[in-house]
């Protein structure tokens, strides 16, 4: 009997380890506005929406990184102080009391959402503002704003295209930053912005077709502008009525399904090709393998010696240090200098770095003006000097050869 | 179990030791100090203060000094940090002098200063940069956006307020934003760094639905070592939240917080007005001050004490309020109140969990509570017409008869913003109101200055000057605005370019706690492109070029040229040729035809 459990055991075991390998280990959330000025209001509100509810369903703050180009909570014209609403209900205040906004105002642009996404960012740059994503992390990337045909405009300066994101995406999976991808947009002629995309493993999905537009649901009168996009709104609809909590097993085919072009009032558009099994598999991943945080841990054999095990790796990384550390050694013995002590070394190599002085503030001192009017005085006798020299020779030579071509009044007149 | 047992055993053990030997030196302290303002303002003031020994600090042995930043500060180099976040303005005509001298404010927006350890200039500007950007995550805020162009390295107007042995390698850089906008994403990570993380004892009232809701408001973090003469020493982390509310505005629901007009049976008419009847009605004041409670205020009432508060043993009262003892105020049962012998200052001691309210009903009191003229009263604004030049008034009334009032103006400017220093002119007004020019170095002791270069760095200014008493000085000097390039406009450039409050800090005073006053912070329009300008020109030179070009690639490529003609020229291709050879060979026939004929 007991024996009969071991081996149950075993197989369970075997099972989990077969199904972890092709599972996800984390979840990383990018949630982007790019719209400034306070009648785009709707698209914060989009955005918060999908930030508390990834964050209701599990991704903690430090996973979500959420770009908020303007300030609506505590713009002066927002008469609900610290608040949000997507809803003229007023039930739920999206920006409560414990948010966390990792790119804001000027921060939002173009070359930094890439950047995130690329992880080609400077050294100093915090871990809160890092997409710290890995092979085995599924990451939704969340956008709304004002776009066009293969186009969403940042802060109604600048533009990313349908190109540039896609060579965005095809370098995460290039440099093992996603293991899946929901890519969800929210703008005019959204469908246009993931027709580029060709990296493996993604699911896209937009609110509407080429030449149509995204519009918004409803408006809030005291608020005075509209709260919340029509695609976005249903979307929040589903997720807020169905997928109750971070056990749900819908997936993503119930979650498209879901949408309704009447009530949308656009087509919105779904991408299956990218993903292994095309659409069939894609439908089967769960709306919370996006939207939820799971824990999974890989197990990892330690003992395995096979190319890109651990060992492998460790033995590698000896071996580097080893070369460097020889080529340091020889690097020295060139030098020729091998017995200098280490502190001479650095003092020499500083020595032979011109410091570069930055000039601070001075004092400004009340100095004898009578010596700089001296000068300047002097200067000027020295110039007219020079200049009445200069005009009684001209007047000389001109007086010699006066047939010749006066070049330079030509040149000036000219 | 036994070793389980063992190991909980030494673990406890361990723990007692390390709280017995951390408690030696480290203490926590925090307080509300509420104070009714004139025009129905309230003053909220919250301190929270805590000490940690040098040596747990260098051993990252955080109790109360919060992690997060410790890390940062060491990552950095940093000796001592003053980080401010301020929104508003404060009304110093009818609030009088500011919470704890303007020492704990900053200008609108992020202000930033530390003294960075460095052997020189570079790497302090290196480390500076680290620290900026560390703390933009930490903060959620553009703090990164401090470059070498919001960069300044002020000479006189702060000094280190802890006690440093090596004053000498330390670095003063300083930084603002006058633009970044303060929200609940600051408010919630200054909250993750105390002790009780607003669960418990008086940050509990914070909600960012009233704190930005607030006429002005400023959070400041400020860390700093204090040494005892015997050379031991303490890391001190003081963060305080300064605020005035309006208590009508404050009072409204937060469901509902559109002032709605009365209807008519609810207002008090001045019934003395000749002009008063049925529909006409001028609003009476009021003559008593408006009730309120700390849960009508802040939305919320206090919940307990922080337990880790007075752990030293010196228990400060948690909440103090300034009214006359005459004034009638209702507490929560089971708290404590104690009366000052001033007359005016009262405080309370909440009990340990159960939530504590503070209420004042309306009533008229006449003993006002002493009101204190600040010593300085500066603004300061942008004046002049035009795209290219401007100029920068800034006006000092001295309120004081007798004494004269020295300070040092710190400016930091833009590098957009050109000041022309040789323009600098004062005016000086004496109470009689006629204004006098006098040259500004009559007035102007000393001038520190640091020219800007374009994109490198801005301009720098701190001077050094005397307002006489019982007179209004006002300095003025002119700029020149420079024109940026296209990429260099921000999204909402027509909005005009944030220029820093001017700081003030204020040289003889009798006690040794610097006084700061900050000016608002200014709008400089800049000449600004229309943005769509580019399009267009790349539209019409298109057009242009593309008409151009046909008609002389049409002019060169084609030739015009007769029906008949054409024919011959067809005979070009070898198609055409033998078309050609046909047609002549038959031309050939019948004109012998013809001939013949």
């Amino acid at each position: 009997m007991i024996s009969f459990f071991r081996l149950l055991q075993a197989f369970c075991l075997l099972l989990l380890v077969s199904f972890v390998s092709a599972e996800h280990t984390s979840n990383w959330a990018v949630l982007v506005s790019t719209s400034r000025f306070w009648f785009n209001y709707r698209h914060l509100a989009n955005v918060l929406s999908l930030y508390r509810t990834v964050k209701r369903l599990g991704i903690p703050d430090s996973q979500i990184i959420l770009m908020l180009p303007d300030d609506m909570a505590c713009n002066p014209r927002n008469a609900f102080p610290g608040t949000v609403y997507s809803n003229a209900d007023r039930a739920v205040d999206l920006y409560g009391d414990n948010i966390e906004v990792d790119y804001r105002g000027y921060e939002v642009t173009v070359e930094n959402f890439i950047r995130l996404l690329t992880d080609r960012l400077d050294e100093d740059v915090p871990r809160s503002k890092r997409l710290g994503s890995d092979a085995g992390s599924n990451v939704l990337v969340y956008m709304t704003g004002h776009g066009g045909d293969q186009f969403l405009k940042f802060q109604d300066a600048e533009e990313i295209g349908a190109w540039d994101l896609a060579d965005a995406f095809g370098q995460m999976w290039e440099k093992k930053r996603y293991h899946e991808l929901l890519f969800m947009i929210d703008t005019c002629q959204a469908n246009t912005m993931y027709t580029h995309f060709y990296s493996p493993n993604i699911v896209a999905t937009g609110s509407s077709e080429l030449d149509q537009s995204s519009y918004s649901h409803h408006a809030d009168n005291d608020v005075g502008v509209a709260v919340i996009d029509r695609w976005t709104y249903y979307v929040l609809e589903f997720l807020e009525t169905q997928v109750t909590s971070a056990n749900s097993k819908l997936n993503l085919g119930d979650l498209f399904d879901s949408y309704d072009e009447s009530k949308i009032h656009s087509q919105p558009g779904v991408r299956w090709d990218l993903f292994p099994g095309g659409e069939q598999e894609g439908r089967l991943r769960t709306v919370v393998d996006f939207f939820g945080n799971v824990q999974n841990v890989e197990v990892e054999n330690a003992n395995a010696t096979e190319p890109g095990s651990l060992k492998e790796d460790l033995a590698e990384i000896a071996r580097l240090a080893e070369k460097w550390r020889k080529r340091g050694e020889e690097y020295s013995a060139i030098l020729g200098n091998s017995t200098q002590s280490h502190s001479e070394n650095k003092h020499s190599s500083s020595v032979g770095l011109a410091p570069k002085k930055t000039v601070g503030p001075t004092k400004m001192a009340e100095d004898n003006s009578w010596g700089k009017r001296l000068v300047g005085l002097s200067v000027v006798g020295a110039c007219t000097a020079v200049w009445v020299a200069g005009s009684v020779l001209t007047s000389l030579f001109s007086g010699r050869w006066e047939a010749e071509p006066e070049w330079p009044s030509r040149g000036c007149a000219l | 179990m036994t070793t389980f047992g063992f190991l909980s055993l030494l673990l406890a053990l361990a723990v007692t030791l390390w709280s017995s030997y951390a408690s030696a030196s480290s203490d926590y302290h925090e307080q509300l100090f509420l104070q009714p303002l004139p025009q129905s303002s309230l003053l909220a003031s919250f301190n929270f203060r805590s000490n940690t020994s040098q040596q747990a600090f260098d051993n990252q042995h955080f109790r109360y000094f919060p992690r997060a930043l410790g890390q940062i500060l060491q990552h950095a180099h940093t000796k001592e940090l003053h980080l401010r976040f301020t929104t508003g303005r404060w009304d110093a005509e009818s609030w009088g002098p500011r919470p704890w001298g303007g020492s704990k404010e900053g200008g609108t927006g992020v202000e930033l200063w530390a003294w960075i350890d460095a052997p020189d200039d570079d790497e302090a500007f290196g480390k500076w940069i680290a620290l900026t950007q560390s703390l933009s995550g930490l903060f959620c805020a553009s703090l990164n956006f401090v470059d070498s162009t919001r960069t300044t390295r002020p000479v006189v107007s702060f000094e280190p307020t802890g006690d440093h042995q090596d004053v000498d390698g330390l670095h003063l850089l300083h930084g603002t934003l006058p633009g970044e906008v303060v929200c609940t994403e600051n408010l919630t990570p200054f909250l993750k760094l105390l002790p009780c993380k607003g669960k418990a004892g008086i940050s509990t009232l914070f909600d960012g639905h009233k704190l930005f809701d607030a006429a002005w408001q400023s959070m400041s973090v400020d860390m700093r070592p204090i040494c005892t003469s015997d050379g031991d020493c303490v890391v001190q982390i003081e963060q305080t939240i300064d605020m005035v509310l309006d208590v009508e505005r404050s009072k409204r629901p937060r469901s509902n917080p559109i002032p709605r007009p009365l209807s008519n049976e609810l207002l008090a008419c001045d019934t003395s007005k000749p002009y008063n009847s049925e529909d006409t009605c001028f609003p009476l004041e009021k003559g008593a001050d408006a009730a309120w409670s700390i849960s009508e205020v802040f939305g919320r009432t206090l919940t307990g004490v922080c337990p880790l508060t007075g752990s030293d043993g010196t228990q400060e009262h948690s909440v103090c309020l300034r009214v006359p003892h005459e004034k009638q105020v209702f507490i929560t049962e089971g708290s404590t109140e104690i009366k000052k012998e001033d007359g005016f200052t009262r405080c309370f001691d909440p009990a340990p969990v159960q939530p504590f309210d503070l209420s004042i009903p309306e009533q008229t009191v006449d003993i006002p509570v002493p009101r204190e003229e600040p010593i300085l009263y500066a603004e300061r604004t942008i004046v002049g017409h035009g795209q290219e030049r401007g100029g920068m008034r800034i006006i000092f009334g001295n309120p004081s008869n007798t004494t004269a009032v020295d300070f040092i103006l710190f400016e930091s400017l833009p590098w957009f913003l050109r000041p022309y220093i040789h323009t600098l002119q004062a005016t000086i007004t004496g109470r009689d109101g006629i204004p006098t020019e006098i040259a500004a170095s009559d007035l102007v002791t000393s001038t520190f200055y640091r020219p800007a270069i374009d994109r490198e760095r801005g301009t720098q200014l701190e001077i050094a000057l005397s307002v006489p008493a019982a007179s209004t000085v006002t300095l003025t000097y002119d700029f020149e605005k420079a024109i940026l390039r296209y990429t260099e406009y921000p999204p909402d450039a027509n909005r005009g370019f944030n220029v820093a409050p001017a700081v003030i800090r204020i040289l003889n005073v009798e006690n040794s706690a610097p006084v700061y006053i900050r000016s608002t912070s200014l709008l400089l329009p800049l000449p600004t492109p229309d943005f769509s300008m580019p399009y267009n020109v790349i539209i019409l030179t298109s057009t242009v070029i593309a008409l151009a070009f046909g008609t002389v690639f049409n002019i060169l490529v084609r030739r015009v040229v007769s029906v008949d003609e054409a024919a011959a020229l067809g005979a070009q291709s070898l198609k055409g040729r033998l078309l050609g050879k046909l047609v002549a060979i038959r031309d050939r026939f019948r004109s012998k035809e013809t001939k013949v004929e």
